[in-house]
């Protein structure tokens, strides 16, 4: 049984790495390019993007640092502040719920119509075009997180087990132990269903939230003006390392859920 | 000699109402409930669904709102009894919070009461070893069979020593061969710890095989309609099920739903 377990596990690695060994296999031997009627000059090879990666390593580190710093000060203030407004739901559902059901309406506001309207709400924040480009970005990944962890956490709180609450009233447990001892605990994996959504999303908003910002600086943006420039080279590099960021956010998400989650079905 | 005994659960006149929300009908769950319970019985509420023994159930609890009538417990009212967390409750299901092991669903009403570590972690060992799951307090519940979740509940409920034991249709969602072995499992319990317990189903079987009494409850409105006292010889067996006696006392039970 654990060995085909094991084989499975295996597998679901082994087969996606084997489809993406091939895939860079046709790219760099330009079959791809007659496969979808590519040229090397928008679709160059990947031993060119490496090549432009390895040259430009400190610049790129450089936005890859803006970009992160963007993504995680939103994904985790956003978070926060998610969560706390899913206290205050549970706390008073009167309002909670209606309060919830506006602000998952704001989730359907497209980043990109968002981001120029904080662009201009928050220029008056500091004299530094850096910084108040920085603090509009960050709003933008803000609001992506806020409303996907509310909505989760508060389901979180309010979807117990049947009798869970009965069995901590009979032992007469105050509104707050019932928040401590089953409510908070609850809502652990609502959390983490959260943060699938938003930290893939933190980086998406602030790639695109830099394409507007004011300053220019981050991975997004260079990805624009790389495309602007028809620098497709340089572009091709940073949009392999907005992936890279993305991805390994995701890995490491992936690894807390597995160690704080352990134990539960 | 059982009748020396103290009364541990007075019900008088216990009436509970709902108002149907679609028609604005009153519904009596429970009208004119009377029942004496004494101390260490073994109480079985036996009835249809719908006859409201989970409600009488939940209202000595102090879980539901009566609307007359009265309910004493220990001389005192279900709330303070509550407040003094001297119930212990095993629901329909277990209620295990699956972010705990074994050993700290067991623990958590201990914690509640404020119980010091050390002897927290003595408990513990002797309810699971009470419960025959020595072995198992590192699981979490979902590595457990529906069977031992429950014993975990019943340890749980045990954990804190309560005065009375409360129990909602704890085994009706396991098989026979689980249910058979945790009544025997159960009797032994109620033996060494001199419980009283109530014990809410709808299989008469069961209820005939556990109980001193079997209180049964019909429904529309909810009411006592018989009380039968159930003369087996303890300790029961399973071949207690065997006897004239005891098909003779199903018999009898069966008889007081006719013309329900």
């Amino acid at each position: 049984m654990k060995k085909l377990r094991d084989k499975e596990k295996l597998t679901s690695i082994l087969y996606p790495v084997i489809f993406g060994v091939v895939f860079c296999i046709l790219w760099q031997t330009e079959v791809l390019h007659l496969l979808i009627g590519a040229d090397t000059f928008t679709l160059p090879v990947p031993t060119r993007i490496i090549g432009i990666l390895i040259d430009n390593f400190a610049v790129i580190m450089g936005h890859v640092k803006a970009t992160l710093t963007v993504a995680l000060i939103g994904l985790v203030a956003g978070s926060i502040f998610g969560y706390f407004l899913a206290i205050i739901a549970t706390l008073f559902p009167k309002w909670g719920v209606g309060g919830l059901t506006i602000a998952s309406a704001f989730n359907a506001i497209p980043i990109i119509a968002i981001a120029p309207i904080l662009n201009n709400l928050t220029k008056d924040v500091s004299k530094d075009p850096n910084t108040r480009s920085m603090v509009a970005k960050i709003l933008v990944v803000m609001i992506c997180c806020t409303v996907s962890m509310s909505i989760n956490a508060f389901r979180g709180f309010t979807e117990v087990k049947p009798f869970s609450e009965d069995l901590l009233k009979s032992y007469a447990a105050s509104k707050k132990t019932i928040f401590m001892k089953l409510r908070i605990p609850n809502s652990l994996p609502y959390v983490f269903i959260a943060l699938r959504i938003s930290v893939p999303g933190s980086v998406i908003a602030a790639l695109v939230s830099e394409y507007f910002a004011e300053f220019i600086i981050g991975v997004g943006r260079m990805i624009r003006e790389n495309i602007v420039l028809a620098q497709y080279a340089s572009a091709w590099a940073y949009i392999s390392v907005a992936c890279v960021i993305g991805i390994s956010m995701y890995i490491l998400l992936l690894a807390a859920e597995g160690i704080l989650l352990k134990g539960r079905k | 000699m059982e009748q020396t005994k103290e009364i541990d659960i007075k019900i008088e006149d216990l009436c509970v109402q709902f108002e149907d929300k679609e028609n604005g009908d009153v519904v009596h769950a429970l009208k004119n409930v009377n029942l004496e319970i004494r101390q260490g019985e073994f109480i079985a509420l036996l009835g249809p669904s719908g006859c409201g023994k989970t409600t009488l159930l939940r209202a000595i609890a102090d879980l539901q709102q009566t609307s007359s009538g009265s309910i004493s417990v220990k001389g005192q009212t279900p709330r303070q009894i509550r407040l003094q967390k001297k119930f212990g409750i095993v629901f329909q299901n277990p209620v295990l919070y699956d972010w705990r092991s074994v050993r700290r669903n067991v623990c958590m009403p201990m914690e509640l009461l404020g119980v010091p570590k050390k002897e927290r972690t003595k408990q513990v060992t002797k309810m699971l070893e009470l419960v025959g799951l020595m072995n198992f307090g590192k699981k979490y519940p979902h590595q457990l069979s529906g069977g031992m979740q429950q014993r975990v509940g019943i340890a749980r409920a045990l954990a804190i020593d309560p005065e009375i034991l409360l129990m909602d249709e704890p085994f009706s969602a396991l098989d026979e061969f689980t249910k058979e072995k945790l009544h025997l499992d159960l009797l032994r319990i109620w033996k060494q710890t001199n419980k009283t317990i109530l014990f809410v189903t709808h299989n008469i079987q069961e209820a005939v095989f556990l109980a001193d009494r079997v209180v049964v409850l019909s429904p529309h409105p909810g009411r006592v309609s018989a009380v039968v006292d159930i003369d087996l010889e303890r300790p029961r067996s399973l071949e207690s099920k065997n006897t004239p006696r005891f098909a003779e006392l199903v018999t009898k039970v069966r008889r007081s739903f006719e013309g329900i």
